[in-house]
C-alpha cells in the first residue's frame, strides 16, 4: 500500500512537470493549429543551456529559468518570424513537416555541439530526498515540480489577466472573431509561438535536474507531450494539466508494476486510443467547423 | 506532345541503363549498393505518394512498414528453412494487414491527428521491437543467414530484386492514378466532405490507399533484412528513414508519378555525401532537417510540378479562361422521371443540432413535396445551411429524423444518401480545383462496386454523359480546363452538372444565384425549371428574393433554427411572422404606429 501511494505521489510530482512541458505545445496548437513537433528539441536544447550555465558559471539549474526562459522566448520569436510566418496559410501537413525538419536540424546542431552522450545537471540536492513519514521524495523532483507549478500559474495569469493573454484566448476560440474585434492576429501568433517556446526554457531547466538527457531524447519528449496534449484535448491548457497528471501517474504505475521499459509505451497507446475513440480528448471542444466555406 | 515523347524516351533510356549497369560493371560494388539504396527509397517514396500525394494524408510512420516486413522475414527465418527472398512477400502481407488496422484510424482522424497517430505508431513498433526480447531479440536484433548465392555475384541479385520492386511500385501508382480508385483518392485530397457528398465511399478508398502504400514497402523490407543480414529495432523503425521518404517525395513532386523516384535519386547521393564529409550523426541530421525546412518553405510543390509549370507557361502563355463567354445551348437532358403528385419526398421531423451552447437548428420540421421547387429562406444564422448539412450527412443531428421518400436517412453515411438520389451544391462552390471540369463532372458515383474501383477513371459512356451535361449547362467548351481556374459563376454551373451526374431525385442548392452576374442568374433559373419539369425536386436556399419569388413555390421561412412560416410567394410576402423575423419586432411596431 505504501509502495502504491509512493508511486502515485511520484507520478503526480512528475505530472506537474509534464504539465509545463505540454503547455507550450497545446498553446501553440490552440491558436495556430500547428503541431510543433520541434517542442521536444527545444526542451532538450534548454536543458543543454542549463547544463552549460551550471558547468561554466555554477548557476543553479532551477535559478537558470530566469535566463533560459527569455532566451527561448527570443528563439521562438525568431523561428516564428523566419519560418512559421511563411506557411500560415499552407495546409496543416506542411506545418508539421516544417517543424519536424526543425526538430531534426536542432538535433543535428545539438549532436555536433554537445555530442550524443547522456548528461544531467547535478546540484548539491541532486541525490537527496525528503522523508515524509514512509515516503521518499527526491528533492530535485519536489523543487522542479513546485517550480513548474509556479511557472504554470504565471502562464495562467498571463492568459487571464493581461490584454495579450485575452487576445490569445480569443484567437484560440475564434480566429476570425478575434480578427474582427481588432486583434492583430499575426502579432498574437508570433507572441503565442514565442511564449510556447519560452515554456520549454523553464521546462528544460527543470528537466535537467530530474532526467538524464541527450540530443536524440527529444523524440521521447515530443511523444510524451503529444500523448498528454491528445489526452487532455488539443489546444486546451487546462486539459494539458489534467492529461499530464493522469499520464504522470499512469507512467509511474506502469514502470513500477510492469517494467520501466514499457512506461513510454503508455503514451503511444494513449495517443492511438484517444484519437480513435474520442478525438477531442478530455477537455477539448468540438468546434463548429464551417462546412459552408 | 514533343515533350511527352522526349520524357518517355529519357525514362526508357534510364531504365535500360539501370538494368544493364551491373552486367556491364559487375565489380563496381559501391555503386551497386548506392543504387540499391536509391531503389529502396524510391519504393518507399512511391508508396508514401499514394497515401500522402494522391490522398492527402501525410504519414510520418511510413518507415514502420519497412521494419514490419524486415521483422516478419527475420523472425520467420528462425523457424523456416527457406530463403528469406521467398519469405519477403509475407512481409508485404503483414505490412498490408497492419495498414488496414492503422487505416481504421483514418476514418475519424484527419490532418494533424493522422500525422500524430503515424508518429506514435512508428515509436510504438520500435518500443515493442526493443521490449519483446524473446520474440524480436530486443536491441541485440536478429541475424539472418548470408545470401545463398556465389559470393562473386555480390549484391547483384539484390540489385535486380529492388529494381523490380521499384518498377512494380511505379506501375501500381500509375495504375491507381488512372483508375476510379485514384480519382476518388484525389477528390478526397481536394475536399473530403465534398467527395463523400457525391458518392465516394471515402472509408474504403482511404484504407485501400494506405494498404497500397504499405504492401510493396513491406516486401522490400523483407528483402532489405536479407540484404543487411542484421536488423535491430532502432535501425528498422527509424524516423529518419521516414524523413528521407517524405523529403524524396516532396522534392521530386508530391502527387506526380515520377517525383518520388526523382527525389530518391537526389536524396541518397546527398546522404552518401554527408556520411563522407563527417563522422557522427550530427551533420547528417542537420543537413536533412535543413533540407526539409527549405523544401517546405521554398519548393513546396516539388521539382517536377515546378518545372512543368514553367514549361507550360513558356509554351502558351497564361490562358485567360475566365474571359471566354459561356455558350448556352438548349437542354439536352434525358427524361429522368415523370413528375408525380405531391407526395412527400423529404421529411424532417424535430431535427435538432447544437454547436456548444448555440442551437443552430432546433426542433425543425417540414416536408418537401415531390416535384416541387421549394425555397428555404431566412435571415443569416437562422440554420438553413446547417439543415443542408444535416440532410446530406455532413453533420449528425442531435435529435430528430430525416426521411427521404419514406426511408430514414439520418443515420446513413453521406455516400449512401447520394446513392439514394440526394445531391447538393454549395454556397461557395466546392469543385476539386486541380481536376479538370470533365473529371469533376465524372467524379460522382451512383453506387459503390468493388470492381468499379479498378475501372478507368473516365469511361467512355461517362465522358459522353458528362459532355451532355456540360453542354446542357453551357460549359462544354471548358471540359479540359482545371476547375480551379474557372470564374465563380462558371463553377456554379459545373457544380450543377456534377450533381446531375448522380441522377438525383432531390437536389439541394445553396445560394445558386449568390455572387453570380444577373445574366447568369436568369440562365440558372431556367436550368432549374427545365430540370424540375423532368422530375427533379429542388430545395433552394437563396437570398435573391426576386429570383425566389419568381422561381419557387412553396417557400419555407426559417428563423432561430426552425421553420416559422410556409406558403406561396404571395402569402409569405405578407406574413407578419416573416416580416418580424427579417426586420425585428421594433420595425413591426414602428410600422403599426405609422399606420395608426
Amino acid at each position: 500500500m505504501t509502495r502504491l501511494l509512493q508511486t502515485i505521489l511520484l507520478g503526480l510530482l512528475i505530472g506537474g512537470v509534464y504539465a509545463l512541458f505540454a503547455s507550450g505545445l497545446t498553446l501553440i496548437f490552440g491558436v495556430m493549429r500547428i503541431i510543433n513537433v520541434a517542442q521536444g528539441a527545444f526542451l532538450v536544447l534548454a536543458a543543454l543551456f542549463t547544463f552549460e550555465l551550471f558547468r561554466r558559471f555554477g548557476i543553479d539549474p532551477l535559478l537558470a529559468v530566469f535566463i533560459t526562459t527569455p532566451v527561448m522566448f527570443a528563439i521562438g520569436w525568431l523561428v516564428y518570424r523566419t519560418m512559421i510566418a511563411r506557411i500560415r496559410t499552407a495546409p496543416v501537413s506542411m506545418s508539421v513537416l516544417l517543424t519536424f525538419g526543425l526538430a531534426i536540424m536542432l538535433e543535428g546542431i545539438m549532436g555536433m555541439t554537445w555530442k550524443n552522450v547522456f548528461r544531467s545537471v547535478t546540484p548539491s540536492y541532486y541525490n537527496e530526498s525528503f522523508h515524509l513519514g514512509p515516503f521518499f521524495l527526491p528533492k530535485g523532483l519536489v523543487f522542479g515540480s513546485a517550480l513548474a507549478v509556479v511557472v504554470l500559474v504565471c502562464l495562467y495569469l498571463l492568459l487571464t489577466r493581461t490584454w495579450a493573454g485575452r487576445a490569445i484566448r480569443g484567437a484560440t476560440e475564434n480566429l476570425e472573431g478575434a480578427q474582427l474585434v481588432g486583434v492583430d492576429i499575426r502579432a498574437v501568433a508570433a507572441f503565442t509561438f514565442a511564449v510556447g517556446i519560452a515554456t520549454t526554457g523553464a521546462g528544460g531547466s527543470i528537466l535537467s535536474v530530474i532526467y538524464a538527457f541527450f540530443p536524440a531524447s527529444h523524440y521521447l519528449w515530443i511523444s510524451r507531450t503529444l500523448g498528454i496534449v491528445v489526452l487532455g484535448g488539443m489546444g486546451s491548457v487546462p486539459g494539458a494539466v489534467v492529461g499530464a497528471l493522469i499520464l504522470g501517474v499512469a507512467e509511474a504505475l506502469t514502470a513500477r508494476y510492469i517494467g520501466p521499459q514499457w512506461s513510454v509505451v503508455v503514451f503511444y497507446v494513449v495517443i492511438l486510443v484517444v484519437l480513435l475513440v474520442r478525438p477531442q480528448g478530455i477537455m477539448g471542444s468540438r468546434l463548429r467547423e464551417d462546412v459552408v466555406a | 506532345m514533343r515533350v511527352n515523347a522526349l520524357r518517355r524516351a529519357l525514362i526508357g533510356a534510364i531504365a535500360v541503363a539501370l538494368a544493364l549497369y551491373p552486367l556491364l560493371r559487375p565489380d563496381d560494388r559501391y555503386r551497386h549498393t548506392v543504387l540499391i539504396m536509391i531503389f529502396l527509397l524510391g519504393i518507399m517514396a512511391v508508396g508514401w505518394n499514394v497515401i500522402a500525394g494522391y490522398t492527402g494524408y501525410v504519414s510520418l510512420g511510413q518507415s514502420a512498414f519497412l521494419g514490419l516486413g524486415a521483422y516478419t522475414v527475420g523472425i520467420l527465418t528462425r523457424y523456416v528453412a527457406v530463403s528469406p527472398m521467398v519469405l519477403a512477400p509475407l512481409g508485404g502481407v503483414v505490412a498490408a494487414a497492419v495498414a488496414v488496422l492503422l487505416g481504421l484510424t483514418m476514418l475519424r482522424a484527419r490532418e494533424h491527428a493522422f500525422v500524430i497517430i503515424t508518429i506514435a505508431f512508428l515509436f510504438l513498433m520500435q518500443a515493442i521491437g526493443l521490449n519483446l526480447r524473446g520474440f524480436t531479440g530486443g536491441s541485440n536484433g536478429i541475424t539472418l543467414p548470408l545470401p545463398g548465392w556465389d559470393a562473386d555475384l555480390g549484391n547483384v541479385p539484390f540489385y535486380f530484386v529492388f529494381l523490380g520492386l521499384l518498377v512494380l511500385s511505379v506501375l501500381m501508382a500509375w495504375w491507381i492514378r488512372r483508375s476510379k480508385l485514384g480519382m476518388g483518392l484525389v477528390s478526397i485530397r481536394e475536399d473530403e466532405d465534398k467527395a463523400a457528398a457525391i458518392g465516394v465511399r471515402t472509408s474504403v478508398y482511404k484504407i485501400l490507399a494506405f494498404v497500397a502504400s504499405a504492401v510493396l514497402v513491406g516486401v522490400a523490407g523483407g528483402v532489405y533484412a536479407y540484404f543487411l543480414t542484421f536488423i535491430d529495432p532502432r535501425g528498422m523503425f527509424d524516423i529518419l528513414v521516414s524523413v528521407q521518404i517524405v523529403l524524396a517525395c516532396l522534392l521530386g513532386g508530391r502527387g506526380t508519378l515520377w517525383g518520388p523516384v526523382l527525389g530518391a535519386f537526389v536524396i541518397i547521393p546527398l546522404n552518401e555525401y554527408t556520411v563522407g564529409i563527417a563522422t557522427g550523426e550530427g551533420v547528417r541530421l542537420f543537413v536533412f532537417g535543413l533540407a526539409l525546412i527549405l523544401v517546405v518553405l521554398f519548393l513546396p510543390r516539388g521539382i517536377i510540378p515546378t518545372v512543368r509549370g514553367l514549361l507550360e507557361r513558356r509554351r502558351r502563355g497564361v490562358v485567360p479562361f475566365e474571359r471566354r463567354p459561356v455558350h448556352v445551348r438548349p437542354a439536352a437532358v434525358e427524361q429522368v422521371a415523370v413528375p408525380e403528385p405531391a407526395r412527400p419526398l423529404l421529411e424532417l421531423d424535430g431535427l435538432t443540432r447544437s454547436f456548444g451552447g448555440l442551437r443552430a437548428v432546433e426542433d425543425c420540421s417540414f416536408t418537401i413535396g415531390a416535384g416541387t421547387r421549394t425555397a428555404l429562406i431566412g435571415p443569416n444564422g437562422s440554420g438553413k445551411t446547417t439543415v443542408f448539412n444535416l440532410v446530406t450527412g455532413m453533420m449528425r443531428p442531435d435529435a430528430g429524423a430525416i426521411l427521404l421518400d419514406g426511408e430514414r436517412i439520418d443515420r446513413m453515411l453521406p455516400w449512401d444518401r447520394a446513392y439514394l438520389g440526394l445531391g447538393r451544391t454549395f454556397q461557395l462552390t466546392r469543385l476539386f480545383p486541380q481536376l479538370s471540369v470533365v473529371e469533376n463532372v465524372v467524379a460522382p458515383l451512383r453506387e459503390f462496386r468493388w470492381r468499379d474501383l479498378a475501372a478507368d477513371a473516365v469511361r467512355g459512356h461517362e465522358a459522353e454523359r458528362a459532355r451532355e451535361l456540360l453542354e446542357f449547362v453551357g460549359m462544354a467548351d471548358f471540359a479540359r480546363v482545371p476547375a480551379g481556374r474557372l470564374s465563380f459563376g462558371q463553377q456554379k454551373l459545373v457544380e450543377l452538372a456534377q450533381v446531375l451526374m448522380l441522377e438525383p431525385r432531390l437536389v439541394l442548392l445553396d445560394e445558386p444565384a449568390g455572387g453570380v452576374n444577373p445574366g447568369l442568374i436568369e440562365r440558372i433559373a431556367d436550368l432549374i425549371r427545365t430540370l424540375n419539369r423532368q422530375g427533379i425536386t429542388f430545395l433552394i436556399v437563396e437570398h435573391n428574393m426576386p429570383m425566389v419569388l419568381d422561381l419557387c413555390d412553396p417557400i419555407l421561412v426559417m428563423a432561430r433554427g426552425r421553420v416559422i412560416a410556409e406558403g406561396s410567394p404571395s402569402a409569405i410576402q405578407s406574413d407578419p411572422a416573416v416580416l418580424d423575423a427579417y426586420l425585428g419586432q421594433e420595425w413591426g411596431k414602428a410600422t403599426e404606429q405609422v399606420q395608426a
